[in-house]
């Protein structure tokens, strides 16, 4: 028999559907409900998770989650860039080519994934740093472990790594940090592309839901062995996009601890309860030139561009003056930061003269820049500036999309001027790896190509010697100076806004934070 | 008449088919255009050239754009959206992780919309020219004219920061319902208000419009109560547009909610898209995209389809036509 829709069936259905939704959405609720009372730490990310997997984590948010939930053999002391024993109770340098370690026994991994043995340890580098086998993915960050030939398993706690050379930055770039993370062997093969969404660690807080766009949460780790034991006994991390949203949520209670730009805290310090601190951040920010391209490659117009740039200017535009003036590409906690280097100021008549002796009178260029307000404000100051020595410039502010791949490949040949912003760590051959070139097409946008400065940074990055290493870094620095293509600008600054309960911690620079260092006073 | 239905149905899911297959035309045809570097984008500095390049492989990148276009459809004609470049997780999972807080978030807006749209439009239909009316007319402009993130930080400055009595964050922790109900009435107001004052205006002109007609006349000319002419004949009649735009409306927000999203932190489709296309994450944008289409092409399928309920003579309309052909 053939049923018939009616107006008035269609209508009662759709009535009755209705009804019955919002009856048994309420009751579900209250069957569901329940409340927390556990101390609890709610913290803002402004990017979004992606894998919280030493080999292929994405970013800091997926990084600063990482480090708690898994050991290294070392990490960073809280708020110190100084480096203390982790997972291992001991760890040499027995040769300039290879580091033994031991671990501490009886570190268990999380879900039952038993006790952390020397081969999680070979297994959790050489994933990393070898070619990957049997179809696994390769890490993105086998850079981290460049030179690493492999790691030998002594006995159940004891092994060795062995490099190809010496690395003088291994343990703060590498063993310290992310790519030094050990995850256990047997839940990687149980749980493959899922280990990321489902990581198992012995670190001291463990995740219990990871959710994209929503956020972590994390609950202490009832079998850590370690001494950061943490003050919370859960940490929610949220993501959380939009700045002002961050502001309202501080304001309302729901935040205890967020980073924004020194701008977008400034209103903040009048809320009572809050605390708003200004820290230098480890980013480099600055205004690049492609050396490749004419007029570019002559080095009379990019002194005349450097000249005629105000960098103090510029930064007030960006940054409301509220950041430092950066000189050199390394900011100052890093290792071989030079102190000495000139600070340029403005000279119209030099600059405009340096221009006459290349043959430009007419010179146009496109600044080409990612469209945030800082850079967009700095742009068209430095558009003005350069108009004054006869320089006429497009600026050129592009979304993110295509902005990062502007310098890349064939289409980085067509480039002028740029401004750039790349993270820092606190090791010299990290910050300064961009520029080599290797990178040429890839993230040397300049397009330098220089064989002095290539040496420099790979004599640099096996030197073991502190005080050696630090003038070839020196070094490298006057290398970069003397091709006028690069006008630094600043590090940047981030401003801190938590409870003032609240004690948060980092590595130098607030790119790393240490969850497991966070305290109530 | 069943035959005049089955006919219809079928012509309209034969359209229906066509826009499906014309916006995955259209979707591919845009990640294939639009500029910027995928890998670079997604892998950042740490991605060596070789590891781009073995990304750009794995996303089919390097293939001709027919093959990649026939390996798009056949893969969502077997119910693959394909796998997420960065995180190895389905596409089809990511999708149906975000959709529940989507739908919760378009169906609870439209819902609130209708109850405070329906009811203003009747009254300022039935008592045209009064202060109330003039009033309403007032304010519905002002909240279609308003974007929706504003209203919601006006919302969230009044209830949640002066008043103190909702929550600021559009979700809660994993698990705790009631909180997450708490959490969606700030984002759902700020949503509805805009449709609250396109229904109701929508509605007062339908109603002025069927209030006119011969039939109502008769209707009052048989003594029948004026309680029952608006709400029985008129309003039934009246809902057609409404009906329409409806349909348009929780299209238009299953993924275009994003505004609302960011500014309450709550997870959605929309944010989805959002970040993936500027990601230039093809997998998640072409099969976000696609559910978000489908789902469009369906609830107006159903409009449709709800015309020839509520009123006959649409299907009546459609068969004649057909038969003069």
């Amino acid at each position: 028999m053939a049923k018939r829709f009616s107006r008035r069936s269609l209508l009662a259905a759709g009535a009755g559907a209705a009804g019955l939704s919002a009856l048994s959405w309420p009751l579900e609720l209250l069957a569901q409900s329940g409340g927390a009372s556990r101390p609890l730490l709610t913290v803002r990310t402004a990017a979004d998770f992606d894998l919280v997997d030493p080999a292929h984590r994405r970013g800091p948010t997926d990084g600063n989650v990482m480090r708690v939930v898994f050991q290294r053999l070392m990490n960073y002391k809280p708020n110190s860039a100084e480096l203390e024993l982790d997972a291992a109770s001991e760890v040499k340098q027995s040769s300039p080519t290879t580091i033994d370690f031991k671990l501490k026994p009886g570190q268990m991994f999380t879900d039952g994934f038993g006790e952390m043995t020397a081969e999680d340890v070979k297994f959790s580098f050489e994933r990393i740093g070898l070619p990957p086998v049997a179809g696994a993915k390769e890490s993105t960050y086998k850079g981290d472990w460049l030179h690493l030939v492999g790691v030998e398993v002594k006995s159940k706690y004891e092994g060795r790594i062995v490099l190809k050379q010496a690395r003088a930055n291994i343990y703060e770039v590498v063993i310290a940090d992310g790519s030094g993370c050990i995850v256990s062997k047997k839940a990687v093969e149980q749980r493959g592309v899922e280990f990321g969404l489902r990581p198992v660690g012995s670190g001291p807080y463990q995740v219990v839901s990871l959710d994209k766009q929503k956020g972590a949460v994390l609950k202490r780790n009832p079998e850590y062995k370690g001494a950061k034991r943490g003050s919370f006994d859960e940490i929610n991390v949220r993501v959380i996009t939009d700045p002002k949203t961050t502001d309202l949520a501080l304001r309302a209670g729901e935040l205890d601890f967020a980073i924004l730009s020194p701008a977008q805290a400034e209103p903040l310090r009048s809320v009572a309860g809050l605390n708003v601190s200004i820290q230098p951040s480890m980013a480099y920010v600055w205004m690049g030139m492609n050396m490749e391209k004419a007029p570019l490659n002559d080095v009379r117009v990019r002194q005349a561009i450097r000249l005629g740039l105000d960098v103090d200017q510029m930064l007030l535009a960006g940054y409301n003056g509220k950041v430092a003036r950066l000189n050199t590409a390394l900011p100052p906690p890093v290792m071989g930061h030079w102190k000495e280097a000139p600070v340029y100021k403005r000279n119209v008549a030099e600059a405009k003269a340096l221009l006459a002796a290349a043959g430009q009178s007419s010179l146009k260029l496109r600044l080409t820049l990612l469209n945030n307000p800082e850079f967009q404000n700095m742009a068209l100051v430095a558009r003005a500036l350069l108009a004054e020595i006869g320089v006429t410039v497009e600026v050129d502010s592009q979304p993110g999309g295509t902005y990062w791949s502007s310098g890349k490949g064939d289409t980085g040949k067509n480039l002028d001027l740029y401004i750039a912003r790349f993270n820092a760590k606190l090791d010299p051959n990290f910050v300064l790896q961009w520029f080599t070139p290797d990178q040429i097409g890839n993230w040397n946008w300049s397009r330098w190509n220089s064989p002095e400065f290539d040496n420099l940074f790979k004599a640099a990055n096996s030197e073991i010697d502190v005080a050696k290493r630090r003038q070839l870094v020196v070094d490298m620095q006057k290398e970069m100076d003397k091709t006028s293509a690069y006008v630094w600008l600043t590090n940047e600054a981030s401003a801190l806004v938590h409870k003032s309960w609240l004690k948060p911690a980092s590595v130098p620079g607030w790119g790393d934070w240490q969850y497991a260092d966070f305290s109530a006073s | 008449m069943q035959v005049d239905t089955a006919r219809y149905l079928v012509s309209r899911l034969i359209t229906t088919a066509l826009i499906v297959f014309g916006a995955m035309v259209l979707l591919f045809a845009l990640t294939s255009l639009v500029p910027g570097d995928p890998a670079a984008i997604l892998l950042g500095p740490q991605a060596t050239p070789e590891f781009s390049q073995r990304m750009i492989n794995e996303m089919g990148l390097n293939q001709p754009i027919h093959v990649r276009l026939w390996r798009f459809f056949s893969n969502v004609l077997q119910g693959n959206l394909g796998i997420d470049i960065v995180s190895g997780k389905s596409v089809l999972k990511m999708i149906l992780e975000v959709m529940p807080y989507t739908i919760a978030l378009t169906f609870s807006a439209i819902v609130l919309a209708v109850l405070t749209g329906v009811p203003l439009g009747v009254y300022a239909a039935t008592h045209r020219g009064s202060v109330l009316d003039n009033v309403l007319a007032f304010v519905s402009v002002a909240f279609i004219a308003v974007p929706s993130f504003v209203i919601a930080i006006f919302l969230l400055l009044i209830f949640a920061i002066w008043l103190d009595w909702l929550p600021v964050l559009g979700t809660s922790r994993s698990g705790d319902w009631l909180d997450e109900f708490r959490r969606m009435i700030l984002p759902t107001a700020a949503l509805a208000m805009g449709w609250i004052g396109f229904i109701a205006r929508l509605v007062r002109t339908s109603m002025l419009e069927v209030m006119g007609e011969n039939y109502i006349r008769t209707s009052r000319a048989y003594g029948l109560s004026e309680r029952l002419i608006t709400y029985k004949y008129a309003l039934k009649n009246a809902c057609i547009p409404t009906i329409t735009i409806l349909g348009l409306g929780i299209g238009r927000l299953l993924g275009g909610a994003v505004l609302i999203e960011i500014v309450f932190a709550r997870p959605g489709l929309g944010r989805l898209i959002y970040s993936a296309i500027s990601e230039r994450n093809y997998p998640v944008v072409q099969g976000a995209v696609l559910v978000v289409v489908v789902i469009f092409v369906l609830v107006n399928l159903l409009v449709d389809l709800s015309y020839s309920v509520i009123d006959p003579r649409i299907r009546h309309a459609g068969a004649s036509r057909r038969a003069g052909e």
